[in-house]
């Protein structure tokens, strides 16, 4: 038996089946197979993101990779160890933070409950107060730091469970929508912390629905779609792969049936505006704006307007989910 | 055990908040009833003696003081149970499992915190029960304080030993109102507490024998009004120390199942 020892949190042919019953408590039982035979790796020092959409199974990853789920089979390494049979020393290296779950105790003030994770933890003493103190800071609590969580925001909250995922130093951050719900300069924070973390060695895995977001700081990416591997790469090279280059917008303000053939010929979508122009639309990889601008006006039409957008990773995602959607009904 | 006392305290600090001190008042009711009923039909029905069969399964005559103990220490027991084994569901209702899961922090520890918070918030209401049993005129003879202690002890051990479990199949369940509810049936009936398990049929004297705290009781009742000594008391210590490791071991061994399937449940 070989088993490489690297420093990444490593996802092997992950399975995950949960016990569901189809008509209330006395139906039969059937299985729900939320992941599929993943791969995953997850080093130091590097943000790795895990998109797909509702459903896709990017919570059941991370909660795997946290020990709280049992793989199926499959199985999931951190360092090397095991999340099933060395628990205890996995949660030691991870932290997790979920932005869809309270994870904070709303009748102890911020300090008291960073104190007590720190305690689960194992925090040493003289170490904790003053990371209690920093933590507080940097998610911007220090003012209310004495006041119970039950008063505080829903996003206060959120900043301060942030605060608790950081507690122990996790050398592995698993963050499962992390900015879900909190307002745009505290997500931008957020997202500052995470990538000075990642620069300084943390490895982080990511989902989040702000897919800006994932494109600004991940420089791995994985896409997922009902549990299985869709693609993955970087952010640029996804954009790349699903050919959504850039969009092209082009405005007729007197739009003819030779014009109409250009954009045909083309390969570009029309559509009349209610000013009588008309928009044409191209989606190409390669920068297009020129051939086809002139060839417009070589059909005799005018230009009113012309845009050009480079696809986002958003575009790419979309192309991507509408392919194995495809793929799917073949 | 910095996380036992790290969680004793936090548990202190958030039903302080929580509840009024007045709740501590409230919950020796049902003890202090029970005490009570025994006065009335002891002196109203029984006429003040009590009946050769029970003297004969209980060693005593003391009714009184023999239901004292039993009440006292079933009161106990509850507040335990509902401490212990009730911790891991509250943190699943309040959001917070999922934080106490991802933390290297054994469970062992944790669980053992509230049973330290449980013990100490208790003897507050023993003194409230105390002054209802003053009042009645009850006097408890004790014959032997070092077998009445290892017997608190032990019942506090049995106990919690239970609790592990028990708190187990709440999470996995996601249910706790059957289960505590079952649990406080079945021990106030065959447990032992307030009146001696020869009433019992057969099946039930031995089923009574499985729990970790039936053997405690004896201890207790004997170092109480049982006139027993010592070493009159140590093989039915060394009965209630079997099936409490035995009970904590299997607690254990199956909590972490529990939680995973804990955190299935409510995704
Ligand atoms: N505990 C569970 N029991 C039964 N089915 C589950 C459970 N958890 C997830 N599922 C199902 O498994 C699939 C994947 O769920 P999961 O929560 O991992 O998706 P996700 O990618 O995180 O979605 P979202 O973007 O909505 O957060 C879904 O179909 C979901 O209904
Ligand atoms: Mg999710």
């Amino acid at each position: 038996m070989t088993t490489s020892v690297k420093a990444a949190i490593e996802v092997r042919a992950l399975r995950k089946e949960f016990p569901v019953r189809d008509k209330g408590i006395f139906g039969p039982r059937g299985v729900k197979r939320a992941v599929d035979g993943l791969d995953l790796d997850v080093p130091r020092g590097r943000i790795t993101g895990l998109l797909g959409l509702n459903g896709a199974g990017k919570t059941t990853t991370i909660k795997t990779v946290a020990t709280l789920l049992r793989p199926t089979s499959g199985r999931v390494t951190v360092d090397g160890l095991d999340t099933v049979t060395d628990a205890r020393a996995v949660r030691r290296r991870i932290n997790l933070i979920a932005g869809g779950e309270r994870m904070v105790y709303t009748r102890m003030t911020g300090r008291e409950n960073l104190w007590y994770f720190g305690q689960l933890y194992d925090v040493p003493k003289k170490e904790l107060r003053p990371r209690i103190d920093d933590l507080l800071a940097l998610v911007g609590l220090t003012d209310v730091a004495d006041t119970m969580v039950e008063r505080y925001s829903r996003g206060m909250t959120q900043r301060l469970a942030i605060a608790r995922g950081l507690v122990n130093r996790p050398a592995y951050l698993l963050l499962d929508e992390p900015t879900l719900g909190l307002d745009a300069p505290i997500a931008r924070d957020l997202r500052r912390v995470v990538a000075r973390l990642a620069e300084e060695g943390t490895g982080v895995l990511l989902t989040s629905h702000y897919l800006a977001e994932v494109e600004e700081l991940c420089g791995h990416v994985y896409v997922i779609s009902a549990g299985r591997h869709l693609a993955a790469g970087s952010p640029a090279e996804l954009k790349a792969a699903t050919g959504t280059h850039r969009t092209i917008r082009l405005t007729v303000t007197t739009p003819s049936p030779a014009t109409a053939a250009v954009a045909t010929r083309f390969g570009a979508d029309l559509e009349l505006l209610p000013t009588g122009a008309e928009l044409i639309t191209l989606r190409h990889p390669d920068d297009m704006a020129g051939p086809l601008a002139a060839a417009i006006v070589e059909a005799g039409g005018s230009i009113g307007g012309l845009e050009i957008a480079e696809a986002s990773l958003e575009d790419a995602i979309l192309a991507l989910a509408d392919g194995s959607r495809e793929a799917a009904t073949v | 055990m910095p996380i036992a006392w790290a969680t004793a305290w936090r548990t202190w600090q958030m039903t302080r908040r929580a509840y009024p001190w007045t709740y501590a008042v409230g919950t020796v009711l049902p003890a202090a009833l029970a005490i009570s009923l025994a006065y009335l039909g002891y002196h109203a029905i029984g006429g003040g003696t009590v009946a050769a069969d029970f003297q004969q399964g209980s060693g005593t005559t003391a009714y009184l003081a023999y239901v004292v103990v039993g009440a006292t220490a079933f009161q106990f027991t509850v507040r335990l149970i509902l401490w212990s084994a009730k911790a891991l569901i509250t943190e699943q209702r309040q959001g917070t499992l999922g934080a106490l899961l991802v933390a290297p922090a054994g469970r062992f520890p944790y669980l053992l915190g509230f049973t330290v918070f449980a013990v100490l918030s208790s003897l507050v209401e023993f003194l409230t029960l105390g002054l209802v049993i003053a009042a009645l005129g009850v006097s408890v003879p004790v014959s032997s304080a070092a077998g009445a202690l290892l017997g608190a002890l032990a019942l506090v051990a049995a106990v919690f030993a239970l609790s592990v479990g028990l708190g187990g199949l709440m999470i996995a369940a996601g249910e706790a109102h059957i289960s505590q509810n079952t649990v406080f049936i079945v021990l106030g009936l065959v447990g032992g507490f307030t009146f001696p398990r020869d009433y019992l049929p057969l099946w039930a004297q031995w089923f009574a024998e499985l729990l970790p705290t039936t053997s405690a009781m004896d201890v207790l009742h004997g170092a109480f009004t049982g006139g027993q000594s010592l070493p009159d008391l140590l093989p039915r210590l060394g009965v209630c120390a079997l099936l409490t490791a035995a009970y904590l071991l299997l607690g254990l061994l199956y909590l972490p199942r529990a939680e995973a399937r804990a955190v299935e449940r409510t995704y």
